[in-house]
């Protein structure tokens, strides 16, 4: 087959300069119609420089050194502006960040109007409206005819990427190049938004280069996969080749490092079932007043946590895990006393931590220890890092300057920060570093109790594995209970013994780790495994369970069981009554009155 | 719905800041030195006169008192009448004290009308200026970040925002009137006599609107929809024209809403400089004639206009930017 | 102990630890607007400290022999004893304008000191605790904003007698609502970070949080902004003695000077003008100062450099 886009020798530096670096280097492929072809690497390996030399779409001060890129034999870097902005509509993009890539105050329909009426002058603003609304509605859409006024921040990241791929197909093109388009959506939509690429495209005749740092999303959307390693093409071959047999020592390195979840036993070691209870949710609920837009001085109820009912015990690796939205950081928030709930108690070795107040708080506070998120932003810019980790240990009452060295190094060196660092700022620390920081902060106390927010999502691979064998070590040495606040299925997995899902503020599922991956008693969390992103062979079939739509809004959550809308096995009693906890053996329980239909009305007891 | 709720709730907040400033010039005027009676009635009269005078007016009452029966007949729409400016125009000082007749002094209320559009017509000529101007350095000067027009507007902004009104009046008189014959100066016969004053707001203005428009619109430039704008097939002038200004545009609106103040501060030298017989020319009078109904008035009026100036802008920066809610 | 094997630590390479300030602080002194205006304002500061003294000239003394001289190079009988010219009643004028010059630059620089404590105070608070507190100092910000400043200051200063301090206050006072704002929206966005989270955590109580973290953290870039209010409030204490009701004769300022001149400005167009351009260049170096510092600020803030 001809090709249709080739790029040949394409070499890209970062500056003008002979001694710039050299961001792809000497990249060539090519491109059938209607192929789907993968690109896969990891961040910072020219992905999406690649993708963007492929579109002619490079910026200052990011510099063609050599090379072209061809589109039906004719050379896209030897044309004229108005020839190139012509061309755009047989050759279309879709990026990573849905919620920056339209103006912010004018309707998404508009802007799409706008956009298809700018490379395609003969179209009349009503045929325009007609096929943006027409397409709207073919990727799933909810109402595209009002959708098609709203503005792009009142549209989720998920509808958003939904909105740009129409923005990419509204005219038909050829190419439809795809960089990243998943990597910022939680894996139901992931999922969603991949097979919806695949079918318009298949729909249009669309050929689509598909690049994401995920293999398993590549493996799910392409027929073909080059794999690129700091700026070169370092294999090629079809897919499900490339995922049996990798030949490159990268490829293979990327094969091994995706996370598996079915394949093996589970590494988690076994706990005595008997343990004392140091944290205890009782029916703990937070709901938020906010303003009513229209309406005069009316406030919206948003409830996010609703009646969050378990128990940790002392050793746990407990998780909570669920999609954006679903109330986990809230109720990171409440576990963290940094909000009261609403209702309901949350007991800290019997005491309810509401009640606190003055010394017993502080008590509470050094039991009881935060790891942010974000290793930027969790630590202040301008503090030294040994004074940031002395500042705990002051606040709580030490006061000998030589005692508070000591201590502060001890930590420092537990978590693998070189003693060197204490008189420095963080400013120019890796994000590793700054995680370790973080641990360090939330350890120097001596607390019992870690709640880990998200605490590896920033950071890459390898130094995720060597802060969980940190977090393992930590916890054999002092006793330590952690909670996992975490939308990463894979590393619960791996390190958690306990897993609560969370859905729309409430517990759907709770469950020790092999019950829950292997027989998991909700359809929700049923959806979530089937979408994950992995090389194994699936055990739950995307095709039984994955969802459709997104969450409905947490100021209008539906009467009857919340997931209703979206569960594939939705029945008549889900309309009307909303399903609780239920027990489904000693210490699983799941939220779904498929699980009550199976027991009898004397085991219905709630945790 | 939305603009209604949003009007009712804007405008009970600027009730509230009208009554915080009435309040605030209210108690201000009572509590420092200096008895306006002693002004009105002239240095010679007998102090128990004064006290009759002040006990007339209610002068002695407590502070409270006084101010809600201040606010009582403001509800109803009036201001009160001038302490010294006598119903006929031309302004008198302390007169005779035997003279006052007070039936014959002017309306506080009527006193502003007169005043108000003169200043408008003026405040609107400077606008008009500033933002043509304005438009012309900013815009480029956001366009090219770090290139020479960017630099022009950081230096027409630093040099501009440094010369004292005043002095630009006196000066600008002195070449432009007096040794050039250009343009009228001094007084008000015809909208020749606005240009010179308006010239001189406008230099006033201007650094701020510039310097917030080479800020705003060369932030939007680096926003990744200009960027992405250009991969999904539009040209860059329409980008510009249809996205980045509509962008820039909302802090510039926001910025006039609160220069507005300043302006009016710049006003009132102005038109002290070249007598123009506006609102500024107005209040200088008044704060040196100690007249405090009329400073009182002055007060509460150019704040309801702030006060309306802003629920606009607000307004029309919620139709540009929906995302923004006051 | 286990855990030390397991870590390796990384390496210790000298980091670079300087602060956001000092970064703003060099990209400013590294621009030629900075640079400029420094020169221009190092030249004036040397001139109003040492001129005044050295030459001896007492800027009240009259003397009528050598009245309404011209500048240099204008007129027919100007004279190198008096650079600037002199007045109605002989006095030196440049002697007069850089006296003129410290009494505006040092209530230029109080004013902005006393506008700084107050709008910072007021604006922490409001943007830490939000809430009524903080509804209650914005409808007291918008309200004084709502009338021009100069309003104020001339109704104060027009019935109490213009003292310095008083002068200062009044300044002071009528303009904290800008800093009120200014820190009261970087407060509301900082105490959302992370770092504050974490503080809150470790047991910190509010005040603490306030002192320690947060104002280190946000003064810097407020004092930025605050130069080119010491210009702004220098144009303010001349438009005040303009009209009078600055500091009184016969103290010299450059309001009551051009306020003087202005009598004379047919005759004499020196006295009003020549202090004028002097303040103007004053102001003008303040001000490229100041602008280079808050551009270097908005830049390195925005992750440039």
């Amino acid at each position: 087959m001809a090709a249709l886009l080739e790029l040949r020798n394409m070499t890209v530096a970062l500056g003008r300069s002979e001694t710039a670096k050299v961001i792809l280097d000497d990249v060539s492929f090519s491109l059938a119609p209607k192929e789907i072809v993968g690109v896969v690497g990891a961040s910072a390996s020219g992905k999406t420089v690649l993708s963007r030399a492929a579109v002619n779409w490079l910026e200052p001060p990011l510099t063609r050194r050599s090379g072209t890129v061809l589109f039906e034999g004719r050379d896209i870097y030897a044309m004229k502006e108005a020839d190139m902005r012509a061309l755009r509509q047989r050759v279309s993009y879709v990026g990573a960040n849905p919620m920056g890539a339209l103006d912010p105050t004018l309707p998404v329909g508009a802007q799409i109007v706008e956009k298809m009426r700018a490379v395609m002058p003969d179209v009349s603003r009503r045929q325009a409206e007609d096929r943006v609304i027409a397409l709207l509605d073919a990727v799933r859409i909810p109402s595209a005819r009002n959708r098609f006024h709203d503005y792009p921040s009142q549209f989720s990241g998920g509808m958003m990427q939904r909105a740009l791929i129409v923005d990419a197909l509204v005219t038909n093109p050829a190419v439809l190049v795809a960089d990243n388009v998943t990597q910022p959506l939680d894996v139901t939509v992931a999922a969603q938004v991949i097979r919806l690429i695949k079918e318009l495209t298949d729909q249009f005749d669309t050929a689509v280069l598909f690049i994401s740092s995920s293999l398993p999303m590549v493996r799910e959307a392409s027929s073909r996969t080059l794999v690129i390693d700091r700026g070169r093409i370092v294999e090629e071959q079809a897919t499900e080749a490339l995922v049996a047999s990798p030949i490159h020592p990268y490829t293979r390195e990327l094969v091994a490092q995706t996370p598996q979840i079915w394949r093996g036993a589970g590494a988690v070691p076994a706990l005595p079932a008997e343990r004392e209870v140091v944290l205890s949710l009782r029916d703990a609920s937070q709901t938020y007043r906010v303003k009513k837009r229209n309406g005069i001085g009316g406030v919206n109820l948003v409830r996010a946590v609703r009646n969050v009912t378990f128990d940790v015990r002392r050793g746990d690796s407990f998780a909570i895990v669920g999609e954006s939205g679903c109330g986990k950081s809230t109720l990171m928030r409440l576990l963290s006393r940094l909000e009261l709930p609403s209702a309901g108690q949350i007991l800290c070795e019997g005491k309810d931590i509401a009640t606190l107040r003055g010394r017993d708080l502080l008590a509470f506070r050094a039991r009881l220890q935060l790891v942010l998120q974000d290793p930027f932003g969790s630590l202040p810019p301008r503090t030294s890092i040994g004074r940031m980790l002395e500042e705990p240990l002051r606040t709580h009452g030490w006061r000998d300057k030589e005692k508070l060295r000591a201590r502060v190094l001890k930590v420092m060196l537990e978590v693998g920060l070189a003693a060197e660092l204490y008189n420095e700022l963080p400013l120019g620390l890796s994000a590793g570093q700054r995680q370790r920081v973080n641990v360090a902060r939330a350890l120097v106390l001596e607390p019992t109790i870690l709640i880990m927010d998200e605490t590896l999502s920033a950071l890459d691979q390898a130094e995720q594995f060597k802060l969980l064998d940190l977090f393992q070590a930590l916890q054999k040495e002092y006793n330590l209970t952690y909670i996992f606040i975490s939308h990463d299925l894979a590393m619960v997995r791996k390190v958690c013994n306990r897993v609560a899902v969370m859905y729309l503020g409430e517990v759907f599922e709770l469950a020790d780790n092999q019950r829950l991956f292997f027989d998991p008693g909700h359809p929700y969390t049923m959806a979530l495994l089937s979408a994950m992103p992995t090389l194994e062979e699936k055990r739950y079939k995307p095709e039984d369970c994955l969802l459709e739509g997104e969450p409905p809004s947490p100021l209008s959550i539906p009467a009857g069981c919340s997931f209703k809308s979206r569960c594939p096995r939705a029945m008549e009693i889900c309309n009307g009554e909303q399903p609780f906890l239920t027990v489904r053996d000693e210490q699983d329980f799941a939220a779904c009155h498929l699980v009550a239909r199976t027991m009898s009305p004397a085991e219905r007891a709630s945790p | 719905m939305f603009t209604l709720n949003f009007l009712i709730r804007r405008l009970t907040q600027g009730v509230v800041i009208i009554g915080l400033v009435s309040l605030l010039i209210f108690t201000l005027l009572r509590v420092v030195p200096g008895d306006p009676v002693r002004l009105m009635a002239g240095g010679m009269a007998p102090e128990a006169l004064i006290e009759k005078i002040a006990k007339d007016m209610g002068l002695r009452d407590p502070i409270i008192v006084q101010f809600g029966r201040y606010m009582g007949s403001v509800l109803q729409g009036d201001l009160g009448q001038s302490f010294v400016r006598p119903a006929n125009g031309a302004a008198t000082g302390g007169a005779n004290f035997n003279d006052t007749t007070r039936g014959e002094r002017a309306k506080v209320l009527t006193l502003i009308l007169e005043a108000l559009p003169m200043t408008l017509q003026l405040a609107a000529v400077t606008l008009a200026i500033a933002l043509l101007f304005s438009a012309v350095v900013g815009i480029a000067g956001g366009l090219n970040p770090s290139g020479w027009p960017d630099k022009l507007a950081f230096y027409i902004s630093s040099v501009f925002i440094s010369l004292p009104n005043f002095w630009l009046g006196i000066v600008l008189t002195l070449l432009l009137s007096v040794k050039l014959g250009w343009l009228p100066a001094i007084g008000y016969h015809g909208f020749a006599y606005t240009i010179l004053p308006a010239v001189v707001l406008a230099v006033e203005m201007s650094p701020v609107l510039i310097r917030t428009l080479v800020g705003a619109v060369s932030s939007q430039m680096t926003e990744p929809y200009v960027s992405v704008g250009r991969v999904r097939g539009l040209g860059r002038t329409r980008i510009i024209a249809n996205h980045v200004m509509r962008n820039a545009s909302v802090p510039l609106l926001n910025l006039l809403g609160i220069q507005f103040s300043s302006l009016l501060g710049g006003v009132i030298i102005v038109e002290y400089i070249f007598d123009y017989p506006g609102l500024g020319l107005l209040t200088i009078n008044a704060v040196l004639q100690r007249d405090f109904p009329l400073i009182q008035g002055i007060a509460i009026v150019t704040s309801a206009i702030f006060v309306v100036i802003n629920i606009i802008v607000d307004l029309v920066a919620t139709t540009i930017d929906p995302r923004l809610d006051y | 102990m286990s855990i030390m094997s397991i870590t390796s630590s990384h390496s210790s390479t000298p980091l670079a630890s300087r602060s956001l300030a000092r970064r703003v602080f060099d990209r400013a002194v590294a621009s030629p607007g900075f640079r400029v205006g420094a020169a221009i304002f190092l030249a004036l500061v040397l001139a109003t400290a040492l001129y005044p003294e050295l030459s001896a000239i007492d800027p009240t003394k009259m003397d009528v022999k050598a009245r309404l001289l011209p500048p240099l190079f204008t007129g027919t009988n100007w004279n190198w004893g008096h650079p600037l010219g002199t007045d109605q009643i002989g006095r030196d004028m440049l002697v007069r304008s850089l006296v003129g010059l410290r009494y505006s630059f040092l209530i230029g620089m109080a004013s902005v000191i006393v506008m700084l404590i107050v709008g910072c105070a007021l604006g922490t608070v409001a943007g830490y605790f939000g809430g009524r507190t903080d509804a209650v100092i914005m409808r007291l910000t918008d309200a004084q904003l709502s009338i021009p400043m100069i309003i104020l200051a001339i109704a104060v200063l027009g019935v109490s007698r213009p003292t310095i301090p008083a002068i200062v206050l009044v300044l002071g006072i009528s303009n904290w609502p800008v800093y009120a704002r200014m820190m009261r929206s970087v407060v509301m966005t900082e105490r959302q970070r992370e770092f504050v989270r974490a503080a809150k955590i470790g047991g910190s109580t509010d005040l603490r949080i306030i002192v320690t973290l947060l104002l280190p953290l946000l003064l810097p870039s407020v004092l930025f902004s605050s130069v080119l209010d010491v210009a702004r409030m220098m144009i303010f204490e001349s438009t005040l003695g303009f009209l009078g009701l600055g500091v009184q004769p016969p103290t010299p300022t450059f309001g009551n000077i051009i306020a003087d001149g202005r009598k004379y400005l047919l005759n004499a167009w020196w006295i009003a003008t020549m202090p004028g351009l002097f303040l103007g260049l004053t102001l003008t170096s303040i001000n490229l100062m100041g602008a280079a510092l808050e551009r270097a600020r908005d830049t390195v803030h925005a992750g440039g450099e």
